[in-house]
């Protein structure tokens, strides 16, 4: 049965009616029409549908909604904010350093599985905002619960904005409080 | 699939140029429409009959409006190359305007003109480059009458027309006014026809015809440059709309309950507990079972009880995939489907040399195997009208069986395009995603109905591009030359673009023949003799109750991935036995200019150095790991390719690492030196994965590799270092530059496991386990 859920999407709350079992995933596009996470697999073994949990990526196609409640839940329409929320210097319309990175890097070939990427790589950056390459292909590999798959094979592409971003988020600091860049 | 290569020369035609009708001038606004007419150039004036000023034709090329905006439309979708950013780029440079003040409008049948293969991109861009070099000869001649200067003496800059010191816009020369601009084209509509080979007749769309005046290569200013792909910035800001966002009134969400075999039929459909599922519905027409609901997860939730009480017919007519190459061998082929050479020469040749290298190569099914599974919405209304939203690549194909279907006139079905995951040619001939599932579904329902395959009903029930066998035999005389040069290929069909969906239903399909085709594009004039055949049989399990099977289609450079594994791995065999430098004999056998500069840029690019194979030191440290290079070309499409692979096998696990891969393409005129790059990088990611990794497994029923954990692709820790050799060349045309890069990796990655073990790899994948198997000493008779 349905139950109702505060969850907090991008900054603000949203009361939806879903059974408490439903995957965020299907909570986020259909419900909210916050349609950046995509449905890949639905199994956790591509990474299409990741988002961001409390600074965390998770895998919203395996995550209950109810799970999320109370947590603060980041989709890549949610990066720009994310960013200039935490360094008041930079433009109220910037995007986030890792979304003008995948433009000026052109990373998307299909761009089906860019959204998890990205999460990825937010992750990554706020933990470890110089990573080396080997550390780079380690977070997009071997990081559970599997490997971010990209068919077209823009891994190359992905290192280079990931590098990109990583020097322009070294060189802004951070004034904000929140739990990722 | 066929090239259409646009003239390097500019020589203008004869042939009266299309006039420009002037439909009444207008109070505000004003453009100039530019569509088509099927019949030769010099009837087209007759065909300017006048309609009201308003009525822009739905599916004009090019429409300049009076704001100095232009639109252009194409039946040919972006697939992820960056096509969307070429055409503009191709208009922009006949028009004399710059690239971002066009807007793309892809796919859409109702709003495009032409239809086509998205992969086709050569005769799309040289449809689109004839259409604006007619629209360029028309302004200026409307600029001409406007500033009383002769044609000759005017130049443009950037939609501005110049002469003599006056000048006059593009837009200026439209406002108030509606201008029609009719050109000649020849071709048909995608219609289902059971005489042709794959059952669907007119998949290249449109043609146009004459030969406009156009720019000289070496004068080009646009094309050759690096414009950015339009749709990046959407994508990356969660603004693109896809195929899987679609959400109409009214509109139920669907899962497909699928048979426990590709063979099975329906016995009794699954219920459901009406309290605990008030609102889903199942759905039964004869094989086809799904679930409909008003919200995903209820669909999704109802389909797993409804699959678990489903009963099915046991079916178990599958060789397994273990026994695929056994059954291929075993069959009883016919006649080739397709022939070319000599074979008197080439057998005799064959027979009287001394020195003679003959292997079978193989390959397993493999899959087109998108990021996200196939997804569609389809509305189809009392009136008898249809609209389908779909992500396939050829719009005007599907929409002819989405018409074949459902009974329906084809005028009736619209079919628009928007993004979806990558799919590498499986809906090339138009069909095989969920389109069929969601039509027939709204059709018994009369509302609209949104079906989104799960990946398990992608893997087990999409095509896939089959496995195959071939028999390969070269002829060397005492140069070490080759003399003649023998190859027999062997697969199931590459055509079957039935819709699943009406095949389970017992619906109206397409019907295809099961014949092969020779890929091959011979890059070794040197050879004097050849002879090549290519056998093609129904698919595994075509005769089966339901009458799915293991349904094959093309994937990615189709048939030429396969035969030029073959071709590339028997060169590298008989470099071998040459005791040659493997590009050096590549090298004493062609005369192709091209190919041999682009041969010798990558060697340099890899740093590779002469010798023959197998390395002499392949321990390159003191531990168990082995080094080896080996190198494959290809010639595609009027492009040159080259592959140059460096890998480290560690015998112990099995485990091939690629360290480093150079690859070299010459596609004639470069159209955007970065987006080439991005797809040859990313090429090079799916032909090792291919090389290394893919295998679609099953057993006596059904497809067992259903999850990306058994069908595994390639990950980012195991792509290697990639460098890129680009040549462009202004007198040679546009060739195809992105198809093929995956192409011209799994012959150089085999022929680098010969140079580190000394053992050839005669089967792809290169899986731990096979190489294992290959490296186990082999017992002594």
């Amino acid at each position: 049965m349905a139950d109702q859920l505060i969850l907090n999407v991008n900054g603000q709350d949203h009361k939806i009616l879903a059974a408490p079992e439903t995957p965020l995933l299907y909570v986020l596009r259909n419900e909210l029409h916050c349609t950046g996470p995509r449905y890949g697999c639905g199994v956790a073994q591509c990474g299409a549908c990741a988002i961001l949990v409390d600074g965390a990526e998770v895998r919203s196609c395996i995550t209950p909604a109810s799970s999320a409640t109370g947590k603060k839940i980041i989709t890549i329409e949610g990066l720009p904010v994310l960013w200039t929320s935490n360094h008041a210097e930079v433009d109220s319309n910037a995007l986030h350093p890792v979304q003008q990175a995948w433009i000026d890097e052109q990373v998307p070939q299909c761009g089906y599985c860019q959204s998890g990427m990205m999460i990825t790589a937010v992750e990554l950056l706020a933990n470890n905002p110089a990573p080396s390459l080997a550390q780079i292909k380690d977070a997009y590999t071997n990081k559970p619960p599997s490997p971010h798959l990209c068919r077209c094979g823009t891994y190359a592409a992905i290192i280079r904005a990931v590098q990109l971003a990583s020097k322009t988020i070294s060189a802004i600091p951070r004034t904000g409080g929140s739990t990722s860049s | 699939m066929k090239a259409v290569l646009p003239t390097s020369s500019s020589a203008p035609s004869m042939e009266p140029l299309p006039q420009l009708t002037r439909r009444g001038f207008l109070q505000s606004g004003g453009a100039l429409v530019v569509s088509f007419a099927m019949h030769p150039l010099s009837a087209q004036a007759a065909t300017a009959t006048p309609s009201t000023a308003q009525s822009m034709p739905a599916a004009s090329w090019i429409e300049l409006r009076d704001d100095g905006k232009i639109i252009v439309r194409t039946g040919r979708t972006e697939i992820g190359t960056g096509m969307s950013g070429f055409y503009p780029q191709i208009v922009a440079e006949e028009l004399c305007v710059r690239p971002d003040v066009i807007s793309l409008i892809m796919g859409d049948t109702d709003r495009t003109p032409d239809g086509g293969y998205s992969a086709g991109f050569l005769s799309g861009a040289d449809n689109l480059r004839k259409v604006s070099a007619y629209t360029y000869q028309a302004l200026l001649g409307l600029a001409s009458e406007k500033l009383l200067i002769p044609v000759e003496q005017l130049t443009v800059n950037d939609g501005i027309v110049i002469g003599n010191g006056r000048q006059v816009s593009y837009a200026d020369l439209v406002r108030n006014q509606r201008l029609d601009l009719t050109v000649p084209v020849s071709g048909k509509f995608a219609r289902v026809d059971p005489k042709s080979w794959n059952g669907i007749d007119g998949l290249d769309g449109l043609t146009v015809l004459g030969n406009p005046p156009t720019r000289p290569v070496n004068k080009f200013k646009v094309v050759g440059t690096s414009n950015p792909m339009p749709g990046i910035p959407d994508k990356v800001t969660g603004r693109t709309q896809w195929t899987c966002d679609v959400i109409l009134p009214n509109m139920l969400h669907a899962r497909m309950i699928r048979p426990t075999a590709l063979g099975s039929t329906l016995i009794t459909a699954g219920t459901l507990d009406k309290a605990i599922y008030p609102n889903v519905q199942v759905v039964v027409k004869k094989n086809l079972v799904a679930v409909v609901a008003p919200t995903e997860w209820e669909a999704v939730s109802a389909s797993l009880v409804v699959a678990a009480s489903t009963k099915w017919t046991e079916w178990a007519g599958l060789p397994t995939s273990a026994k695929l190459s056994e059954t291929l061998r075993n069959y009883k082929w016919e006649k080739p489907s397709e022939a070319k050479g000599d074979l008197e020469q080439t057998t005799s040749a064959l027979n009287a040399a001394t020195k003679k290298v003959s292997a079978t190569y193989e390959q397993p099914f493999v899959k087109h195997a998108p990021i996200g599974a196939f997804v569609a919405v389809a509305d189809v209304r009392d009136d008898g009208t249809v609209t389908v939203w779909s992500h396939s690549a050829n719009l005007q194909g599907l929409r002819a069986q989405i018409a074949n279907t459902l009974s329906t006139p084809v005028e009736k079905v619209v079919v628009r395009w928007l993004d979806h995951a990558g799919q590498f040619g499986r809906t090339t001939f138009g069909g095989d995603g969920a389109e069929g599932d969601a039509a027939i579904l709204s059709q018994i329902l009369r509302r609209p109905i949104r079906v989104q395959w799960t990946l398990q009903d992608d893997f087990a029930w999409s095509a896939s591009s089959p496995g195959w066998i071939e028999d390969i035999a070269c002829s060397l005389d005492a140069n070490n030359h080759i003399t003649a040069l023998k190859s027999s290929f062997y697969s199931p069909q590459s055509n079957d673009a039935r819709i699943v969906g009406a095949v389970l239903a017992g619906m109206p399909n397409l019907r295809s023949k099961p014949d092969y085709w020779i890929a091959t594009e011979w890059p070794y004039d040197r050879i004097p003799h050849r002879h090549e055949e290519v056998f093609g049989m129904p698919n595994l399990g075509s005769d089966s109750p339901n009458g799915v099977g293991m349904r094959g289609l093309i994937m990615r450079t189709p048939g030429q991935r396969q035969q030029n594994f073959a071709l590339e791995s028997l060169l590298n065999e008989a470099a071998v036995e040459a005791g040659m430098d493997p590009i050096a004999f590549r090298l004493a056998h062609t005369s192709d200019q091209r190919l041999i500069e682009l041969l010798h840029a990558t060697a340099t690019k890899a740093e590779w150095q002469s010798r023959p194979s197998p390395n002499p030191s392949p321990k390159a440290d003191e531990g168990e790991q082995l080094h080896g290079r080996g190198m494959c070309l290809m010639t595609r499409q009027n492009s040159c390719w080259v592959g140059i692979a460096e890998i480290v096998v560690t015998p112990s696990t099995g485990v091939i690492q690629v360290t480093k891969f150079t690859i070299g393409a010459d596609p004639g005129k470069i159209i955007n030196p970065r987006q080439l790059e991005r797809c040859m990088l990313s090429g090079v990611v799916m032909g090792i994965s291919e090389a290394l990794k893919e295998e679609v497994t099953f057993d006596t029923g059904k497809i067992t590799s259903t999850f990306w954990s058994s069908y595994k692709i390639l990950t980012m820790a195991e792509m290697p270092e990639i460098r890129v050799v680009q040549i462009s060349r202004d007198d040679k045309g546009y060739g195809g530059g992105s198809e093929a890069a995956n192409a011209i990796c799994p012959a150089a990655i085999a022929a680098a496991f010969h140079d580190a073990t000394g053992i050839h790899a005669r089967r792809i994948p290169l899986t731990p386990s096979y190489v294992v198997q290959q490296l186990r000493p082999k017992a002594v008779l």
